[in-house]
């Protein structure tokens, strides 16, 4: 080149800055999904990819679809408020769609599953009914013996 | 030499009184675009925009009525895929004597919890359940220190996490003051309780809410007057976990005790 001018490298570099700016820009524009929220900042899709997941429990109104009769039944009882789910597991592990794909029965029928609540602890509420070996009826129990040989697990007055 | 123009010398009093002016009300106004914004809180949190006005989620945590049984603690394990060892939401128990309080969270309660030994049931004074979880906060300090923007504050008011965006950083895990957020191991991303923002969407209640047996879990549209969540909170006797954090928790906790940190 004839007599580059004293400031030719400076031109050069803002030619490069430009160029990079530009690459930058365009980069910057593809990468970036399209809902992408600008102003609280989050990808947009990610809201309504959340909202369409698939649910695993259906809570109790569901049972009634099917089960309206047992649900009566067990309203008037004293476990009502209880959530069938919480012993009978959840509806997506027992039905699909419309049809059922396994028993809703309680796996686990041992002592745990009424102890787990029912065990006397100093943390639970004073008001709730907790009991420990020393009832009445129970010392006549025989080792492996289930709370549900003498009571309704839906109703489990004595 | 240059002839030094003495209208325009800082040393001339006129137009030193001018600069001390540009200077006071520049830094006036600077000050007052700045606060303007800072207030954090209900109305004006900085993070919490494009506000929904059909819905405003609350949870009320009533510790009073907890029994520690930790069929919520499962049913969330089961219903959002969290695998053993982290917790979306958990039970911990306290135990408050004169020597001081014992806290425990055996698998996060969710098998329940065994009874305490027979000397700190001796020493205890009183004893008591607390469910935690994320608690939705109206400034959430992990919101503010995402580096990609992989978690947000949802118009309703759900405080979620964008597994595609998130890098695993943690910097949200180190954030929380409420050790609500965890790194998913099965995943390698930030995770955490998301109020079952699936469930509600579609008119349903979350998980642990529909699982507990004595309704010490309430979920509820602030929106709503006749919703059990509002005529509770007007009640006005509740609190909220660490309220000094001024992170502005949307779980609100009735009879808890001083001691739950």
């Amino acid at each position: 080149m004839q007599n580059p001018s004293a400031k030719t490298h400076l031109y050069r570099m803002g030619a490069l800055f430009i160029v990079f700016i530009v690459a930058f820009l365009a980069i910057k524009e593809w990468a970036t999904p399209s809902s992408w929220n600008y102003e609280v900042w989050y990808r947009g899709a990610a809201l309504i990819e959340d909202a369409n997941k698939p649910m695993l429990y259906g809570g109790n109104d569901s049972c009634k679809t099917c089960h309206e009769e047992v649900v009566k039944e067990t309203k008037k009882l004293k476990h009502k408020k209880l959530s069938c789910e919480g012993c009978h597991g959840p509806l997506g592990t027992h039905v699909r769609g419309e049809e059922k794909i396994a028993d809703a029965e309680v796996i686990n029928q041992s002592r745990w599953q009424c102890l787990n609540c029912h065990a006397e602890l100093i943390s639970k509420p004073p008001d709730f009914p907790q009991f420990t070996d020393e009832v009445d009826k129970h010392t006549t129990i025989e080792e492996g013996e289930g709370c549900l040989k003498c009571h309704d697990a839906h109703d489990p007055t004595p | 030499m240059k002839k030094i123009n003495s209208n325009s010398s800082i040393l001339d009093s006129k137009s030193r009184r001018v600069f001390l002016k540009q200077i006071v009300s520049g830094g006036a106004t600077a000050l007052m675009i700045y606060t303007s914004g800072v207030r954090g809180g209900h109305e004006t949190s900085r993070i919490w925009k494009q506000r929904s006005t059909e819905h405003h989620w609350a949870y009320i945590i009533d510790v009073g009525k907890c029994i520690g049984w930790g069929g919520c603690v499962r049913a969330c394990q089961k219903e959002n895929n969290v695998p053993e060892g982290n917790f979306r939401t958990w039970v911990e128990r306290y135990v408050v004597t004169e020597d001081g309080v014992y806290v425990d969270s055996p698998k996060g309660g969710a098998q329940g919890f065994e009874p305490v030994n027979a000397g700190l049931k001796e020493k205890a004074k009183r004893a008591y359940f607390v469910p935690k979880m994320c608690n939705h906060c109206e400034n959430p300090p992990c919101v503010q220190v995402c580096p990609v923007g992989a978690t947000y504050k949802s118009p309703e008011g759900f405080v979620m996490v964008d597994h595609d965006y998130c890098l695993g950083c943690a910097y949200c895990v180190q954030a929380c003051p409420y050790a609500a957020r965890f790194i998913n191991h099965e995943i390698n991303k930030s995770d955490k309780c998301t109020w079952c923002h699936h469930r509600v969407k579609q008119g349903k209640l979350p998980a642990c809410v529909e699982a507990c047996p004595t309704r010490a879990r309430k979920f509820g549209d602030l929106k709503d007057p006749e919703s059990e969540v509002s005529q509770i909170l007007q009640e006005g006797v509740w609190t909220v976990l660490q309220p000094a954090m001024h992170t502005g928790p949307s779980c609100f906790y009735i009879g808890l005790p001083k001691e739950v940190i």
